[in-house]
């Protein structure tokens, strides 16, 4: 079971992971009346970026260069960090949720880094509004993961997932908080509707792609897959931690399955039915997600949630 | 006297040598070497102390005849001492040379050395004491030998007003304690009633919170550490605050223990203000050094959260948590010491370099000077608390002691874990985007001034300080787990906690830093590989089609915009644009921006006004007239007499 957990984090993490955007993809483009592309488009993409050369803009230093590999280096080992279907193989990195939250700020800082090597007006931009956002951010996801590890009282990410099976934690108004909490937490990691529109062209309002906007062939394509990657991460989390499973591995491995699927829909749909927010507004709508949580946390200190 | 209490004392004496032989100018490097051989010896002392188990030399006393001793605690902090000093020196040592007052500043080095020292080692009151002044004299003296401009003497004057009447609450505590012979036996104020006890722990907050440079007392600080030469701001940053919280420490845990639980919440309050508002202020400031300052502010917030949830579990009776918490806020003081010096010895040689420490007038400096860039590049990472290095690992650590706290079981100790919980959060993010800002600007991209782009690295031993300094960032990330046992067992009850290099706490899934670093090194490189070497022609950056010019650049302004934007009702940024119009046409536009520093403004302006107010009023009393004096002279002796007779004055 380990063994199949294991190839399921690599596997998952590094080929699945690109289906889930293109899924995305291209169910919005069914609820919007289109054919749109295919689920595999991302990863003919991801092939066609591979075959190109990188661009080399001026005046960059090793930051830049190195700045792909190192998101994608951290954003790999999250992706063994996080135990699949309440099992987690032994890469010795532990399975703790806050070290989790280090490494999504490792890519935020390698990536923001790269952005004042080239000194593009655009990817600055963008990134002072990520990293604005990450702020609002990174307190509400710590809030989701409290109340997520409350019941099992540990941060260890297989604790956690175990509390969260069955249907007892339904009956907790914390898990709903947490749970509402954690769908903005999703909504921010992959930077989609209605924090940030991952369909955009324009410059002046990108948010995660503009930071790209420099990068060419598979420097681009490191950063195409980590992204991917954490889609894969975030809704792998919120599968285990939020969503209803049941069971043993096997069971609770379709329970995941389900909920992916499931997820992916509900971005789609959110994507269609919201618009955009004015960047301004978003931490108004961070911050409200803090409130709820810390609801949540009020309810389960009071209810004495077991 | 056994051999390390000789290691100490033969260090104490280099120390000593080494600061007066300074003021002969021919010896000042044989000076300076003493003075580092000196704290060398001392530090290799605490941490001997510290890693082994027996205290050395006197314990605590309440009496006035001085001692000395070191005890597990002091070797710590000894031990940290010794290691931003040692850098520090070296690069000072440059740094001066042929500078104003150079023999001075080496002597007056010497002698902040040798009273932080004193008062970490001090066992009574009199020793703490005098040293404790010393080392708030001995900064403001430097300042003023090397400069003597009017901004130099005003920030002197805010900073020896506001440490000295902070100080006062020192001098209270530690004396009330002294004299309910609390020093040498902790539980003596525990008889003393409940009104002695929180007099002790007021007194001792606000005296050793000023000095620690906790909100709202710390106003002084970021006016103070950036007028300082260097290696001087490395000092006070990475290590005088820290003795501040050794003092608090002692004061919390050890004297006035057990405390009630409205300390350890004042703590986190406090922490997360001091934490939240100063990484705020610091994300706005565009002088390198005071961005530090403001930085250290932050830290040392973080600091005392920590402090604030050992103490809030020692009073549920959690003893394992409680010293985990508390390991936790002296790794962080452990390596904030340590890249907080890392950053200002590389501000430092900036400054020399390119002529100023406005960001806005700094850029690429990461080519011109790749040793001194790397580290400051290493530095700014691990102060943003990214992992695998050294900041991540007690910033983890103390989030997961908030955590902890959070986890109940009563709602209102539970609720306060989970907000400081979400405060750390929300200021490490804060921290990130600071230091991203800092070293994007510094460092990155095209010199942003002529002086910039001829930058040159400094010398070998200016160069060496920082680079040592960022290598024992990365070793401490890397052996922090096994440093913890030794942490925790100065928490109160020394209750073991089982060494492992991946942290391996319970209710935790445990932080391999060790691995992380190998992970991420390998990951990385196997990335890179898969990248390969092949690039097309150079372009320059895209900009919709038109080049960069530099007045197209992203400012330090700029960059942090949508956070000023978005915390508008906190910060109040003032904005002045003026346009010059000569008829229809605009011949120039001149913009003026800055967030106020909210504290000065609303906290300590009106205080100020009216003290002087009061000033003015108490004034009337010296008129000059003998008359009057001799008035006074009667009514205070009638006043006396009035005291004897009903008998208040026994």
């Amino acid at each position: 079971m380990t063994v199949a957990a294991a190839l399921i984090q690599v596997l998952g993490g590094a080929l699945l992971a690109p289906l889930v955007p293109g899924l995305v993809h291209s169910l919005k483009a069914r609820l919007q009346g289109r054919r749109g592309a295919s689920p595999l488009q991302p990863y003919r993409d991801l092939r066609r970026l591979w075959g190109k050369s990188g661009a080399d803009p001026q005046p960059t230093t090793i930051v830049y260069r190195l700045a792909p590999c190192l998101i994608a280096a951290a954003t790999a080992l999250a992706v063994l960090i996080v135990p699949i279907a309440g099992q987690a193989p032994d890469w010795s990195l532990g399975n703790d949720a806050l070290v989790l939250v280090g490494l999504l700020a490792l890519g935020r800082f390698a990536l923001a880094a790269s952005s004042w090597d080239t000194g593009s007006g655009f990817a600055l931009m963008a990134s002072g509004r990520d990293l604005t956002f990450a702020v609002l951010g990174e307190a509400l996801l710590l809030l989701a993961l409290l109340i997520a590890a409350y019941p099992a009282r540990s941060t260890d990410l297989v604790a956690m997932g175990a509390a969260a099976a069955g249907a007892a934690p339904w009956g907790e108004p914390a898990h709903w908080c947490g749970a509402a909490a954690f769908a903005l937490v999703v909504l921010v990691e992959t930077g989609r509707q209605p924090i940030d529109n991952p369909d955009t062209h324009l410059e002046l309002t990108m948010i995660h792609e503009g930071p790209l906007l420099e990068y060419a062939g598979r420097d681009l394509a490191l950063l195409e897959w980590s992204a991917a990657a954490r889609h894969w991460l975030v809704l792998v989390l919120a599968a285990e931690l939020f969503a209803p499973h049941w069971g043993g591995f096997w069971e609770q491995l379709g329970w995941l399955a389900l909920a992916l699927a499931g997820l992916c829909a509900a971005l789609a749909l959110t994507e269609t039915a919201q618009a955009k927010m004015r960047v301004l507004r978003v931490p108004g709508l961070l911050a409200g997600g803090c409130a709820l949580a810390l609801v949540g946390l009020a309810s389960a200190l009071v209810g004495g949630l077991v | 006297m056994g051999a390390l209490e000789s290691v100490a004392a033969l260090g104490a004496a280099l120390l000593v040598v080494g600061t007066m032989g300074s003021l002969a100018r021919p010896f000042a490097s044989v000076a300076i070497a003493l003075q580092a051989a000196g704290i060398a010896l001392a530090g290799a002392a605490g941490a001997a102390v510290f890693l082994g188990t027996a205290p050395r030399g006197a314990g605590f006393r309440d009496g006035l005849d001085p001692a000395f001793g070191i005890d597990g605690l002091s070797g710590f902090f000894l031990a940290t001492i010794a290691l931003v000093a040692l850098p520090s020196l070296l690069y000072g040592r440059k740094y001066l040379r042929g500078g104003p007052g150079e023999g001075w500043s080496i002597a007056l080095g010497g002698l902040f050395l040798l009273s932080l020292g004193g008062v970490v080692t001090a066992r009574d009151p009199s020793i703490f004491l005098a040293s404790w002044e010393l080392m708030t004299i001995a900064p403001a003296a430097a300042i003023l030998v090397r400069r003597r401009d009017a901004e130099a003497r005003h920030v002197v004057f805010v900073y020896l007003a506001i440490t000295h009447l902070g100080g006062a609450g020192v001098w209270i505590s530690l004396l009330t304690l002294a004299k309910c012979g609390a020093l040498a036996d902790p539980g003596a104020l525990a008889g003393q009633g409940a009104a002695v006890q929180t007099l002790v722990l007021v007194a001792a907050l606000v005296g050793f919170g000023t000095k620690a440079g906790l909100a709202p007392l710390h106003t002084w600080l970021p006016r103070a550490h950036p007028v300082a030469p260097s290696h001087f701001s490395a000092l006070m940053s990475g290590v005088m605050v820290k003795v501040a919280i050794y003092g608090l420490i002692r004061v919390l845990f050890e004297w006035a223990a057990p405390v009630p639980l409205w300390v350890g919440m004042t703590l986190l309050a406090v922490g997360l203000l001091s934490a939240l508002s100063a990484v705020l202020l610091a994300l706005v400031q565009r002088d390198l050094k005071r961005l530090l300052a403001f930085s250290t502010i932050e830290n040392v917030g973080i600091v005392a959260l920590a402090l604030g949830a050992s103490l809030v579990f020692l009073w549920q009776g959690d003893r394992t948590w409680a010293a985990l918490a508390f390991a936790a806020a002296l790794l962080h003081a452990l390596n904030h010491a340590l890249f907080k010096s890392l950053l200002f010895l590389a501000a430092g040689s900036f400054e020399r370099a390119a002529g100023s420490l406005d960001l806005d007038r700094l850029g690429g400096l990461l080519r011109r000077m790749p040793w001194t860039g790397g580290a400051f590049l290493l530095g700014a990472a691990a102060i943003a608390g990214v992992p695998p290095l050294n900041g991540f690992v007690s910033e983890w650590l103390t989030v997961q002691a908030l955590v902890h706290v959070g986890f109940g079981p009563a709602l209102g100790t539970g609720l306060a874990g989970g907000i400081a919980a979400a405060g750390l959060a929300a200021t490490a993010a804060l921290a990130l985007y600071c230091f991203v800002k800092a070293a994007g600007l510094a460092l990155l991209g095209e010199p942003r001034t002529p002086a910039a782009a001829r930058a040159v690295e400094p010398g070998p031993a200016m160069r060496l300080a920082p680079v040592l300094l960022a290598a024992a960032c990365v070793a401490l990330a890397a052996v922090s787990g096994l440093l913890l046992p030794a942490l925790a067992k100065l928490a109160p009850g020394s209750p073991a906690v089982a060494g492992h290099p991946s942290l391996e706490l319970p209710g935790t899934g445990s932080l391999p830093s060790p691995w992380l670093l190998v992970g991420i090194a390998v990951l990385t490189a196997v990335a890179w590989r898969l990248r390969g070497g092949r690039r097309a022609a150079p372009v320059p950056a895209w900009a919709c089609g038109q080049r960069i010019e530099p007045s197209l650049r992203w400012t330090s302004a700029g960059f942090a915009k949508p956070l000023v934007l978005v915390a508008q009702s906190v910060l109040r940024p003032a904005r002045e644009v003026e346009v010059a119009r000569a008829g229809a046409l605009v011949e120039g536009v001149e913009y003026r921006a800055e967030v106020p520093h909210l504290f000065d403004v609303h906290l300590y302006r009106p205080l100020r006004a009216r003290a002087l107010a009061l000033a003015a009023t108490m004034r009337r009393l010296q008129s000059g007239s003998v008359r009057a004096y001799a008035a006074y002279l009667l009514l205070m002796v009638l006043a006396l007499l009035v005291l004897v007779r009903v008998g208040a004055l026994g």
